[in-house]
């Protein structure tokens, strides 16, 4: 039997998984998830009102949690197993929402959601805030891609973006944003999406 | 400032004829090492810290004529810079390092400044500006024309994006101070804050410290090492009786700890410790400056021990030393 067709077809397959298009992907894995992720984001908008915080799974099975609470003085870090009871203490001792944020984690982990936070960013000085979602590679199964961590960002306000779909900085400028040291590309208007090495 | 006798026993002393070979041997050993202990008393001078208060540097500024629009730094615009340098003096805990950038090493040193000598900290910063070149103790900053085009300019950085003072000077310390890790990027380029550029190895931060502010430097660890103390809490604790401590660490892991099943433990971050005690379930409460903030956090013993690799002392000195 000649080996040929096989190696052409693992080459192939390799080839194929490793340059897979992400735009189509994380097009396709939002508009599955739009209701859960919008909601998500909807909720951690509302949450963040009453004490500004981020929640990040910290294990591949999601039963660890960070918690990180900022108050006038201090950011205060957290670790708990979901199941400690020490976790619910904490949300009221900082009068946080216990079955908001409670309901906002089973979300999360329901997706693969490892992060979620509130990021600020400057447009003409002036400061805005987006929520940044960070999304195990593993949600999206491909096994072969190098970067582990799909992004996507949510901003107040429809955005700009040129001709290739990537965001950018300003109307007039025309120069292109960068979130973390990454090129964002365009889901919607207001949704944008990366792959990224780190997940916050 | 006042000048101060040596103690006798002070300076280490070669008598033999390869001196110069073996000290400048020792030298890389520091500089890899991040300086151990032995050697630093070959770093006392005569000369003590200089400290000043806040209070010294606002009356500074407010004695200070309109500041006009300076030629070496085309990017800031002297109303808000003067409103960046009055905030850092008045809330040095403010001082923010960038998103996504290396310039954690020189917000560490610059908070030394900022609180010990928040007066020589702005009398540098308003030279810098003006003159597009300064002098602190003994080093001469003649910043290159890339960085004074890119000062004030940064983007994308957060709130460093209109901080223009902070943007001069990380920029201009990362132009100044080199390192091993510098070797392939010694020349500014757009971008070059987020990479090996800016880059602080651990024998480079002590050397900043050491040379720039006028401290008195005990360094123990390395950019590969963890330091080898034999109970980490007990050395810890009794550093920060006296001085400023920084720790050197991996900072990725101390944020996540299981994403990965392969994880690299090298060190990447600058803190400035502020607390350090042990809690009833055996855990250590840590407090420390990073980003402009105060942070908290419960660690296990452990996991310290594993994710610091450089303890720096930063002690004053003074006229008559210990």
């Amino acid at each position: 039997m000649n080996p040929r067709p096989a190696y052409l077809m693992v080459i192939g397959w390799v080839a194929l998984s490793c340059s897979f298009c992400t735009s189509t992907n994380m097009t396709r894995y939002y508009s599955q998830h739009h209701g859960a992720l919008d909601s998500m984001e909807r909720s951690y908008k509302q949450l963040y009102g009453f004490s500004p915080f981020s929640v990040l799974y910290t294990d591949r099975s999601f039963q660890q949690v960070s918690l990180e609470i900022v108050t006038d003085s201090l950011k205060y870090i957290y670790e708990f197993g979901t199941q400690e009871p020490r976790l619910k203490d904490t949300l009221i001792r900082y009068h946080l929402p216990v079955e908001g944020i409670y309901s906002l984690m089973e979300a999360m982990r329901s997706i693969h959601c490892t992060w979620i936070s509130n990021l600020d960013y400057y447009v003409d000085d002036k400061k805005n805030s987006l929520v940044y979602i960070s999304i195990h590679a593993r949600a999206l199964r491909f096994p072969l891609k190098s970067k582990k961590y799909y992004i996507l960002t949510y901003f107040p306000q429809p955005q700009y973006y040129d001709s290739e779909g990537r965001l950018l900085d300003h109307r007039q400028r025309r120069r292109l944003r960068k979130i973390n040291g990454e090129i964002f590309h365009r889901i919607n208007d207001r949704v944008c999406y990366t792959v990224s090495d780190l997940f916050r | 400032m006042r000048k101060r006798v040596l103690p006798i026993s002070a300076p280490v002393r070669f008598t033999f004829s390869y001196a110069p070979a073996l000290s400048g041997l020792l030298v890389v050993m520091g500089m890899l090492l991040g300086c151990p202990p032995t050697l630093q008393a070959q770093n006392l001078t005569a000369d003590t810290t200089p400290t000043s208060t806040a209070q010294m540097a606002m009356t500074y500024l407010d004695q200070l004529q309109d500041l006009e629009k300076s030629e070496a730094w085309p990017g800031i615009e002297p109303a808000l810079f003067l409103k960046n340098i009055r905030e850092n003096i008045s809330h040095p805990l403010g001082l923010y390092e960038g998103n996504n950038t290396n310039f954690c090493g020189y917000a560490a040193l610059s908070y030394l400044l900022l609180h010990d000598n928040p007066l020589g900290y702005a009398k540098l910063m308003m030279e810098l500006y003006r003159e597009g070149r300064a002098r602190y103790g003994k080093i001469l900053f003649e910043p290159s024309p890339e960085i004074r085009e890119a000062a004030g300019k940064l983007k994308f950085k957060g709130a460093l994006d209109i901080r223009p003072a902070e943007q001069l000077w990380f920029l201009c310390l990362a132009d100044h101070f080199k390192g091993y890790l510098n070797l392939y990027n010694r020349h500014y380029h757009s971008g070059d804050e987020d990479n090996f550029w800016a880059a602080v190895n651990y024998g480079k931060f002590n050397r900043m410290v050491r040379n720039l502010l006028n401290y008195r430097v005990v360094a123990r660890g390395s950019d590969l090492i963890r330091p080898s103390v034999p109970d980490l809490y007990d050395y810890i604790s009794e550093q920060m009786k006296t001085g400023t401590t920084v720790l050197y660490l991996n900072n990725t892991n101390l944020y996540k700890k299981n994403h990965d099943k392969l994880r690299w433990n090298i060190p990447t971050h600058y803190v400035i410790l502020l607390d350090f005690e042990r809690t009833p379930d055996g855990l250590i409460r840590i407090i420390y400056w990073d980003y402009g903030l105060r942070t908290l956090q419960q660690l296990k013993p452990e996991f310290l021990r594993k994710n610091i690799f450089g303890i720096t002392h930063c002690l004053k000195k003074t006229s008559i030393e210990p």
